[in-house]
């Protein structure tokens, strides 16, 4: 075989972003383990500073002509490089906040981080994965991270807990997703291009048949569990709650964009024959997800569990733009994954601010914060509010392109029910927010009252400052100035191939199984 | 059905009943030594099935990965965890495993109704006659390359990982400056809320110095 | 002749499809009701080689030329394996601060 050719055919220049963020993590692990316990004071910048060149290489391969790489392995399409941004740019602002928080908890650093690329690394490929083993390592580097960083402060009980409870229900979602990608690739009679599959099923007249539907199932058992969508999601309060607070902060987001990610690309390219069957199922979980979540979340009293059950009403809003099929639905998710990955995580800076300063995170502590800390206050207040969708912010605007889109493509039920449980998440949202800055003075908890004074200057905190700044900003203006983030989420759809139903079969046919062919004529 | 097929038949037969039967015995023994034992079986009945399919070195990989790592490391882990421990009889404890056998055999019904029904389209090609191998070693460097390379970043992070969370901690001298929110290491910030259920009189005593490793 | 031949070698398939069920429900069942910790990674392990099972099955008789699925297979091992190595490392953990593996005690996080 030609090397020169073979290398000309994968097309490696398209995992560059990919190819930065690991060589930061091989730096990170072995400068760690020459220089020792010094490095921290420079790993997580060198991190931030890796994971935003990559973003830089992402915006270089904008509307890239030849998306397609190793053998049709990894689709570096438009839409893949969205959501490879979203996880990367995730995982920096997930760093910024937890430098102060994982030396207060007497863990290592470099290996916090090192295990936070790596989940990153996992995120990313997943984004663009267009192939069955492609999507399964991918998958599990990312969950195989996720439960290392879930059980990261290994002497706490909780921690320990969250992870193994993560990591049994995880491993058991990937066996049965396993068993339903294992049933696709008997189906289309040994493919594993998800392109090739739906053709193959369809030329092998199989498309409505009863072990399509059980993979299609299983399949959706796999994804839901990583976007907690209910019922799918008992694991995610337990695991919120009991895992190191920037773990949360990255799970909530990355690891749920990658998640959206691999429903969007898996339904559209693999499962194109049963689009009624599964957007039925997706219609079932959002339901579930909008109701259970916004309202479990009206009972909680840690902060944690409540943003845990807030996110996962958060990602019933979502699917609605995945059920609406269209292609105002897709870049609705995606314009409301960008501003979710601003305010969430705003909101996970203040929380983290705050646990670190009064060591609690009930949120009847947070009452009458106003008086000692103005800015924590505003910051926590905006992100909340446009988690719930007050009008001037930026999560008003992607709420209203969701319902939008939900209701162009005929999903009024949906929509209206959105609608409704908005409103009660705008109530446990605002709860918050009274007690924050209507208290008066002497209502104030005991955690507050005893609040340190703010010093920034302490070792770590000037980057929890910058990213709570950062946050608050992008969340407010974002709002204001969505125009470019709506241009970006609308051209990223238009300019990918494969959401376009009718050109999966005619366009991959032409493309991919031809360098196949090409590769083995080679050999 | 000339000999060679009857001998393939047979030897078929006697694997699955072994695999089925370890795999019963791992579920249902109630000493977890014998379930790791029957486990190793298992994997070894479902490697002889491996080479009925011709795959000669997937069969290979089966016994050294599964016997040979997985099943020592769940051996190490039961010696490790090693206390003769009678689990609390929970009350109405045979609802559950009556409820979930049903939905298992459910389950058995349902997936075996779908491989009987479905007509596989069956690939008309004669079996190449050389090893696996090659193609194996092909495909992981042609159009398995991508999740081939990745792979080996998944196995470096895990082995990181699992040597943090296994090795015994020895404590790092106190690197934060000594303020007053010092709290005990490796634990979350966070300050646990209060306990419910039957498991707040073990936490009580979780002090480190109960244990003297 | 070469008809009953024919069919005898499709049933086969049916044989590993249908061994590879009874594991794969085998597993979910221990999964369910098992209440060490140990044990339940050992139900997954199974759940791991039915998939696994399907796999070369289909490999051998749908794909024999590509044999994808045997690529697939020494994939999934590898990831059963490092699952098991992280699990087990979680499981020594929590047995070290918690004292036990009984499922039915992990219950600090209940609301």
């Amino acid at each position: 075989m030609d090397f020169a050719n073979l290398v000309d055919q994968l097309n490696a220049g398209t995992i560059l972003p990919e190819g930065i963020v690991l060589t930061t993590l091989m730096v990170i692990v072995v400068g760690d383990l020459i220089v020792g316990r010094s490095a921290s004071r420079w790993i997580p910048y060198t991190a931030i500073a890796g994971l935003l060149a990559a973003v830089v290489a992402l915006y270089l391969q904008w509307n890239n002509p030849n998306p397609i790489s190793f053998l049709g392995a990894f689709n570096s399409d438009d839409l893949s490089i969205v959501f490879r941004g979203i996880i990367a740019l995730s995982t920096a602002v997930t760093i910024l906040m937890s430098i102060r928080y994982i030396e207060q908890s007497g863990t290592a650093l470099a290996e916090f981080i090192g295990i936070m690329l790596t989940a990153t690394l996992g995120g990313m490929f997943l984004s663009g994965a267009s192939e069955l083993v492609t999507i399964f390592i991918s998958l599990e580097t990312l969950s195989i991270s996720s439960y290392l960083m879930t059980g990261y402060t290994k002497r706490d009980p909780r921690s320990n807990e969250a992870a193994l409870k993560y990591l049994l229900i995880g491993a058991s979602s990937t066996g049965v997703f396993l068993y339903g990608v294992s049933l696709l690739y008997g189906l289309s009679g040994g493919e594993t291009q998800l392109s090739a599959i739906a053709s193959a099923i369809a030329d092998a007249n199989l498309s409505q048949s009863l072990g399509l539907v059980i993979s299609l199932v299983f399949v959706i058992a796999g994804v839901a569990f990583k976007i907690s969508a209910a019922p799918f999601h008992q694991w995610t309060p337990d695991v919120y709650e009991g895992s190191p607070t920037p773990v949360v902060a990255f799970l909530s987001v990355g690891s749920k964009a990658a998640g959206f990610a691999l429903a969007i690309r898996l339904m559209n390219s693999a499962f194109p024959l049963l689009i009624d069957e599964w957007q039925f199922v997706f219609t079932a979980l959002a339901v579930l997800s909008m109701v259970l979540g916004n309202v479990v979340a009206l009972a909680q009293t840690s902060m944690k569990r409540m943003l845990a059950y807030s996110s996962i009403g958060q990602a019933g809003f979502v699917m609605i733009g995945l059920i609406a099929g269209t292609e105002a639905g897709y870049a609705s998710m995606i314009f409301y994954l960008l501003v979710y990955l601003f305010m969430n995580l705003g909101a996970f800076t203040c929380l983290i601010l705050f646990t670190l300063r009064t060591g609690t995170d009930q949120i009847s502590e947070y009452s009458g914060l106003y008086q000692k800390d103005p800015l924590l206050t505003l910051c926590l207040s905006i992100c909340l509010l446009s988690l719930g969708g007050i009008p001037p912010l930026a999560g008003f605007f992607g709420k209203i392109y969701l319902f939008w889109a939900g209701w162009q493509a005929g999903q009024y039920g949906l929509v209206l029910l959105g609608l409704v449980t908005t409103v009660v998440s705008i109530y446990y949202y605002i709860r918050v927010v009274r007690m924050m800055v209507v208290k008066e003075p002497q209502e104030m908890s005991d955690a507050v009252k005893n609040y340190p004074e703010v010093q920034w200057n302490l070792p770590g905190m000037r980057p929890l400052q910058v990213g709570l700044v950062l946050t608050l900003v992008a969340t407010s203006l974002a709002g204001i100035l969505s125009n470019p983030l709506f241009t970006l989420a609308n051209s990223s759809i238009a300019r990918t191939t494969t959401l376009q139903p009718i050109v999966i079969s005619s366009h991959f046919s032409a493309t991919v199984p031809a360098e196949n062919s090409a590769l083995q004529t080679q050999q | 059905m000339n000999l060679a097929e009857g001998v393939q038949l047979v030897s078929f037969a006697i694997l699955a009943v072994m695999m089925i039967g370890s795999a019963l015995g791992v579920v249902l023994f109630s000493n977890i030594v014998y379930s790791a034992f029957l486990l190793a079986g298992v994997f070894v009945s479902i490697s002889g099935i491996y080479l009925l399919l011709n795959a000669d070195f997937v069969a290979t990989a089966q016994i050294l990965i599964y016997v040979g790592a997985v099943n020592v490391l769940i051996l190490f882990a039961i010696m490790l965890v090693n206390k003769r421990e009678d689990f609390k009889p929970l009350p109405n404890a045979w609802v559950r495993p009556t409820m979930t056998a049903i939905v298992s055999a459910g389950l058995f019904v349902l997936l075996s109704t779908m491989v009987l029904v479905t007509p596989w389209a069956y690939s008309t090609e004669s079996v190449s006659s050389d090893t696996t191998i090659v193609l194996i070693g092909q495909h992981f460097f042609s159009d398995f390359l991508l999740p081939f390379e990745l792979a080996s970043v998944l196995l470096l992070m895990a082995m990181v990982g699992a040597i943090i969370l296994a090795r015994r901690e020895f404590l790092p001298d106190q690197v934060i400056t000594p303020d007053k929110q010092q709290q005990p290491v490796l634990t979350l910030p966070e300050r646990p809320r209060e306990l419910v259920g039957i498991s707040s009189d073990k936490t009580s005593n979780l002090d480190d110095s109960r244990r003297s490793e | 002749m070469y008809d009953f031949e024919d069919k005898f070698r499709n049933m086969q398939l049916q044989y590993f499809l249908l061994l590879a069920a009874a594991l794969f429900c085998i597993g979910i069942y221990g999964l369910i009701t098992s209440r060490n910790a140990v044990r339940v990674l050992m139900s997954i392990e199974l759940l791991l080689n039915a998939v696994n099972l399907n796999l070369m099955a289909f490999s051998s008789y749908l794909d024999p030329l590509e044999i994808k699925g045997q690529v697939f297979t020494v994939f999934v091992i590898t990831v059963a394996a490092a699952e098991a190595a992280v699990g087990l490392a979680i499981i020594l953990a929590i047995y070290r601060n918690r004292d036990t593996v009984d499922m039915e005690q992990f219950n600090l996080l209940k609301w």
